[in-house]
């Protein structure tokens, strides 16, 4: 009979009509992203020994590191990411050796401004020389670190 | 009386083109007299790119040419290095693979069904498709960490073993998977209207698909039985169990059912595997920097598009010297053009989004 197909359909649809919700109420309400969501990254300076490495592994050159040489120890002074060209492939990541880049599952990074995007992970002067600089200072360093991390406009999405 | 025809430009915005894809139609009333594709508003320049990156470095770039079933295009890419510098891949990898590559294909799947509905004027079903969608692509997520662009093949392997929350989350998938096909049929498949749209339009003769070199559900629509995972099988689909769904007519509307019938085939082939998964190392033995010998290799997967193959030149530096990829999206619309005369304008529509093209392959 002509019409049966259309009448089978609408029964689906009518089935459906008090089925469980299956979105969220974004920016309201959030999904648990899965723990290995390539989300917004996260540098552990203590454990980085500013090898380069994972910004050799970048298809796209987005990590912009400057080191000085402190202590005949590489000392990382400038972590820079170009998240707008970053293909979030991971491929930094895997290459770290030390564990030191890792993604988060912090999923929104959207600015207002372009210029915001660009996510500064480590921004800090080198220490001075070994002797004038006493081991006491490297916790203080640290706290500015953090502050650092923290420049983007909107810190917690 | 005398009339004249006149042509119009469909696309490169508009929705019916499932992106920037251009067709000048040159019209006799509503009838189209020509179709004229013009591709390429959305070239990046892949196979150039590549020029520049080492091996592994090409793998992301890969993901975003067919990005709605982003595991088969890297499939295809890594097969081709393998095959270059004779690597084995482990059999825990291979079946990993299969997985990975059933599940996004499902997916690809998916959204062609829904989006051919919404082309219909269906869009009901579009909802629907979407919906199962984000659980393929949650499993997708789980093991990869993206959702789209996965970069999760490796040279010689895969990036990360499968996750222990996948294998009950897939079972689950698994089981809902028969059901979300019968809804698709029982909302699109079987609704007349749709039906007096898409059946007996836009009909590709077995002999005119294999000239034209069509491949995958737009060549099998036809009747032709040429699946790569079947006639040449390649990793470890030798071992699996499943059919190829053919079509009678090669009309828009077995295109597109056969479709849905291979999701269900896909679920059938994902059961086994993860039945069977032995348990090992998902990585091969490769170099730190992948530096093939002098040579070149040719490599082929069956895409959810159709053979979608790589071909790599290696000059023995740790850059390849050329990338060239097959894209069935692109070859598949070598066709169009002959397919579309004759036809109404809103046939131009099914007929197009039968072949199911997506953007970013046929650009490249
Ligand atoms: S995720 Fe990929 S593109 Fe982004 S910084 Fe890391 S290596 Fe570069
Ligand atoms: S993040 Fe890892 S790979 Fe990158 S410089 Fe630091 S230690 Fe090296």
């Amino acid at each position: 009979m002509f019409g049966q197909g259309l009448i089978k359909g609408l029964q689906i649809t009518w089935g459906r009509l008090l089925d469980k919700k299956h979105t969220v109420k974004y920016p309201y309400e959030k999904i648990e992203m899965f723990p290995r969501f390539h989300g917004r990254f996260e540098l552990d300076v203590e454990k980085c020994i500013a090898c380069g490495l994972c910004a050799n592994a970048c298809p796209n050159k987005v990590i912009e590191m400057e080191k000085e040489k402190v202590d005949k120890k590489q000392f990382l002074t400038k972590y820079v990411m170009r998240i707008e060209y970053c293909l979030f492939c991971g491929l930094c990541v895997e290459s770290c050796n030390k564990d030191a880049l890792k993604f988060t599952n912090v999923l929104d990074m959207n600015q207002y401004r372009r210029s915001w995007v660009r996510l500064s992970l480590v921004d800090r002067p080198a220490p001075e020389a070994a002797e004038e600089a006493p081991k006491e200072e490297t916790p203080a360093k640290t706290v500015k670190v953090e502050a650092a991390a923290g420049q983007a406009p909107v810190k917690e999405g | 009386m005398k009339t004249q025809t006149y042509s119009l430009n469909l696309g490169p915005q508009h929705p019916s083109t499932h992106g920037v894809f251009r067709i000048i139609l040159e019209l006799d009333g509503e009838t189209v007299v020509k179709a004229t594709p013009v591709p390429g508003y959305l070239h990046r320049g892949i196979e150039k790119l590549a020029e520049a990156r080492t091996y592994t470095q090409v793998i992301p770039y890969t993901d975003r040419m067919d990005y709605l079933a982003g595991m088969l295009m890297n499939w295809g890419y890594v097969q081709a290095v393998e095959k270059l510098m004779g690597i084995e891949v482990p059999e825990r990898a291979e079946y990993i693979r299969v997985i990975v590559g059933e599940l996004s294909r499902i997916a690809s799947h998916m959204i062609a069904t829904g989006a051919y509905g919404g082309d219909i004027g269906a869009l009901t079903a579009f909802t629907y498709t979407f919906r199962d969608r984000e659980y393929c692509i949650d499993l997708l997520e789980m093991v990869s960490g993206s959702r789209m662009t996965f970069s999760y093949f490796r040279v010689g392997g895969v990036a990360d073993d499968l996750p222990g929350e996948f294998y009950p989350a897939a079972r689950k998938f698994l089981a809902d998977l028969p059901g979300m096909c019968d809804e698709y049929d029982g909302l699109i498949t079987g609704n007349e209207i749709f039906q007096a749209r898409t059946k007996h339009v836009g009909v590709i003769t077995p002999e005119m698909g294999i000239n034209y070199s069509l491949s995958g559900p737009t060549l099998r629509g036809s009747g032709v039985n040429y699946d790569l995972r079947k006639v040449r099988p390649y990793s470890v689909y030798d071992r699996l169990n499943f059919e190829v769904p053919l079509g009678k007519n090669g009309d828009c509307f077995d295109r597109f059912r056969i479709r849905i019938e291979e999701m269900r085939q896909c679920g059938k082939i994902i059961q086994q595997a993860l039945d069977q998964i032995p348990e090992g190392s998902i990585q091969a033995k490769v170099p730190k920097v992948i530096k093939p010998p002098v040579g070149d290799a040719y490599a082929e997967v069956e895409s959810s598009k159709g053979v979608y193959g790589c071909y790599l030149v290696s000059d023995g530096s740790p850059k390849p010297y050329r990338v060239h990829f097959r894209r069935p999206s692109f070859i598949n619309l070598g066709y169009l053009a002959k397919l579309c005369e004759g036809w109404k304008i809103a046939d131009v529509i099914a007929i197009l989004g039968s072949i199911d093209i997506v953007l970013g392959e046929v650009d490249c």
